[in-house]
């Protein structure tokens, strides 16, 4: 009141204006020169100088300094904590891959204990919703909330390719156990990146092609998921396929998330081809599609072909006595007899009950060459160092098989031709029937001439 | 001092918002990185959000597709930067994209209202995520265009957050602007009577195609700066998730309220990017969330803040002498030169 007769409006506004700016400018004062005005010298180095710096330790420092490094320069004996950021879509359209390759991560955990060598693995599991923004986000917090040493994940092709590039910049390494985009190993290859778990989309497809053809097969039609996947999944397939001599009758594109395959599986019946080859992402899809394979009769009039998901366990669990025989072209055998995969799959009966599928081998695997990598390293983790150990890392056997690592940091190991037969105790199940051994995601071809051409898509269908 | 502030409720406003751009304008000092990296996210959220009030809002028009604009504006930077080109020319490209977008979208508004609209603009939204899913060799596909990054004055995410920040302040006065003009006053007319309108010699159609394509170059701007913000673009920036999430915004903030995306961008945001870390189902939450705001404040949040606001406004006036009223709050809300 009295104020308000002593000063005019005006001034009184102002006044408080001027309080607040005060307010503001003091909480600038501490790290004033950092003001985006005069800030041309902080820009060789900017992170190092964001003005959060006065009450978060987070942003500025390298991995090497944070606390729990510095401790073990001094003894070997003290385990060294890595810390490791597990990205997975446990919510949201493909919350039930996420939460499988979530559980093969923990299942390699709880069955050789967190320690590696001379490192003790800590891991923090981030939601990232199968969202590219999401994923970032929290790929953020885990680089700069919690200093993680490396990013294991994410799942879908898209968040994967962004954390990716978030990561080189931050030079945190990143440990991909599914994702199977091509580029992630060709094209926008990086030495802090790895594809540790799954082969390329196209990888085991071009071994398809090439076996189709050795059988006998000369006509083939395929229908592959309308994204990249698919199309990398039919690109490898019709481009061996086609140079062996065999022709395509016929391409098929199906949305991701097909109901129902009727349409697909008319026109499959009807082309002629001798054989089938079909490029699934796996989950409801293959499951719908072996619905309509069975109500068009397919089995009677083609042979069919499976990519690595058609028939995997998410299919067999639900469609297991119509896929009974069909033949695979894979990566992951769970009937192959081998003791890893034995006690694999019986520790996952014990966990989470059932037979493991491909998602679950995925990340176990991954876990499985991260836990090696760590053994062959000693002292504090040097993020390239750490992708190079991985790099280097000669499994001879793992549930993938023999494993080891081309120089783009993906996979080269074996891949199966596999047939779906049903197990004593009733389950599915697909056993190999014939192993490619040391299959490279160039396949028999020039690594530069597939660098330098174009990805697969609808265009680019790998037709010779 | 109190009875001063409490006569002149215009004051009260001011000086919120002038607490609030003070309190964002210091997020950076108080917050760590990753916080900061949120808290521009939720900036530019808001934006898109505040360019769906802007139709919600003034002409009724409740938008599912505008996440489609933001994305068109983003691949064309996104895809100008992989080409090589200048700022300017990724900024012009991001521009006339925005522009035949939004003229697009405008097209369809011009004719129709409510859930047709609705309809329309969900189908142009799912062209646009369609063609960037398909046009692989342009847009990468599925895999997007990764790679991007931020003009190197901005790279350091606090400056960036800065510019998001001054950004957002101007594109929600420009908006406030153009509200309080006779063209925003004519567009209200629309949402009350198209056929009062068009009796009275306004270009109906023009006005709505005008409103759509200034919605749409606000929405463009806030797709460059998503862009720019995860240096990364793929078919998820065009998505039906994207578009709805910021409708979903616009209702929970409350329907034609100033700040109201930006309270709804703040939440939802929230929830997804942060809260989600520590609880799984936190879908669930955002969906509770949502139902007790349609229930309890069927207005939004704004709404009922605005209500509550008005409520007070009146009961203040009631109890002072007449004279010392609307004229007087009016004259001192009309000095800003003042400040």
């Amino acid at each position: 009141m009295l104020l308000h007769k002593a000063f005019g409006k005006r001034l009184q506004l102002a006044l408080v204006l001027g309080l607040i700016m005060a307010l503001v400018l003091s909480a600038c004062a501490p790290s004033g020169a950092d003001d985006p005005v005069e800030s041309d010298d902080t820009e060789a180095t900017p992170t190092t100088e964001a003005p959060a710096a006065t009450d978060d330790e987070s942003d500025a420092e390298e991995p090497e300094e944070s606390p729990d490094a510095t401790e073990d320069d001094s003894t070997s004996g003290e385990p060294i904590v890595v810390k490791v950021g597990f990205l997975s879509p446990v919510t949201g359209p493909l919350a039930a891959i996420g939460t499988e390759m979530k559980q093969g991560w923990e299942l390699y955990w709880e069955e050789h204990g967190a320690e590696a060598g001379n490192y003790v693995v800590e891991t923090i599991y981030e939601d990232d919703a199968g969202n590219p923004d999401t994923a970032l986000t929290k790929a953020r917090r885990l680089v700069e909330d919690e200093q993680v040493d490396v990013v294991v994940g994410p799942l879908a092709a898209n968040t994967a390719l962004a954390v990716a590039d978030y990561l080189i910049q931050q030079g945190v390494p990143n440990f991909h156990p599914v994702t199977a985009a091509d580029d992630l190993t060709q094209r926008l290859a990086n030495p802090l990146v790895i594809r540790v778990g799954a082969m390329t989309g196209s990888q085991a497809t071009y071994v398809a092609g090439h076996w189709a053809y050795e059988q006998g097969y000369r006509k083939a039609i395929t229908l592959c998921s309308d994204y990249a996947f698919g199309w990398e999944n039919c690109g490898g397939f019709v481009r061996s396929f086609t140079e062996a001599g065999g022709e395509i009758v016929d391409q098929l594109w199906n949305p991701l998330g097909t109901p129902d395959f009727s349409s697909y599986a008319t026109q499959i019946a009807s082309s002629g081809a001798d054989v089938a080859f079909i490029g699934s992402s796996g989950g409801t899809d293959g499951t719908n599609f072996m619905r309509a394979y069975e109500d068009f009769g397919l089995g009677d009039t083609i042979d069919v072909l499976g990519n690595c998901c058609l028939l995997d366990q998410a299919t067999l669990r639900d469609a297991g006595d119509l896929a009974l025989g069909l033949r695979s072209v894979t990566y992951w055998a769970e009937g192959r007899e081998s003791p890893e995969v034995e006690r694999f799959l019986e520790l996952y009966d014990e966990t989470y009950g059932g037979i493991a599928s491909l998602y679950v081998a995925n990340s176990y695997t991954a876990a499985h060459v991260f836990s090696e990598a760590l053994k062959s390293m000693d002292g504090e983790i040097d993020p390239e160092g750490l992708v190079a150990a991985a790099r280097e890392v000669n499994l001879e056997d793992s549930v993938f098989g023999p494993r080891r690592f081309d120089e783009y940091n993906n996979p080269v190991g074996n891949v199966y031709i596999t047939r779906v037969e049903q197990r004593e105790d009733g389950l599915y199940w697909n056993v190999p029937e014939e192993t490619f051994e040391e299959v490279s995601q160039f396949w028999t071809y020039d690594p530069e001439e597939i660098l330098n051409s174009p990805p697969y898509d609808r265009t680019n269908t790998g037709q010779q | 001092m109190m009875r001063f502030l409490a006569k002149n409720g215009r004051r009260w406003k001011l000086i919120g918002l002038v607490v609030g751009i003070g309190a964002a304008w210091s997020v950076p000092y108080v917050f760590s990185n990753y916080m900061v990296s949120v808290a521009s996210l939720i900036l530019i959220s808001a934006m898109l959000a505040t360019s769906v009030n802007f139709m919600a809002g003034n002409v009724n028009l409740v938008s599912v597709g505008h996440a489609g604009i933001a994305a068109t504006a983003g691949y064309g930077l996104a895809w100008s930067f992989v080409q090589g080109h200048s700022l300017v020319t990724q900024l012009l490209i991001a521009l006339a994209l925005t522009l035949v977008a939004s003229f697009i979208f405008g097209l369809t508004s011009m004719r129709t209202s409510g859930i047709f609209f609705l309809m329309a603009t969900l189908a142009l939204g799912m062209v646009v995520f369609g063609l960037s899913y398909r046009m692989s060799r342009i847009t990468g596909g599925e895999n997007g265009l990764s790679g991007i990054r931020r003009p190197e004055m901005f790279a350091p995410y606090w400056k960036y957050y800065f510019l998001v920040l001054v950004v957002f302040i101007v594109v929600t006065a420009a908006v406030w602007v153009v509200t309080r003009s006779p063209f925003g006053v004519a567009l209200r007319g629309i949402r009350e009577s198209e056929n009062r309108m068009e009796s009275l010699g306004y270009n109906v159609a023009a006005y709505k195609l005008g409103a759509m394509m200034i919605s749409g170059i606000v929405a463009g701007i806030s797709g460059v700066f998503a862009v720019w913000q995860m240096e990364f673009v793929s078919p998820a920036n065009a998505g039906f998730l994207r578009s709805a999430l910021a409708t979903l915004m616009v209702i929970l903030g409350g329907v034609g309220t100033f700040l109201g995306p930006l309270t709804g961008a703040t939440i939802v945001s929230w929830i997804e990017h942060v809260l989600s870390t520590y609880i799984e189902r936190w879908p669930t939450v955002l969906g509770l969330i949502f139902i007790a705001v349609i229930v309890f404040a069927p207005n939004g949040i704004g709404g009922a803040v605005k209500s509550w606001w008005e409520k007070r406004q009146r009961s203040a006036r009631s109890r002072r002498p007449v004279g010392a009223t609307a004229t007087e709050t009016l004259a001192s809300a009309k000095d800003p030169e003042g400040v």
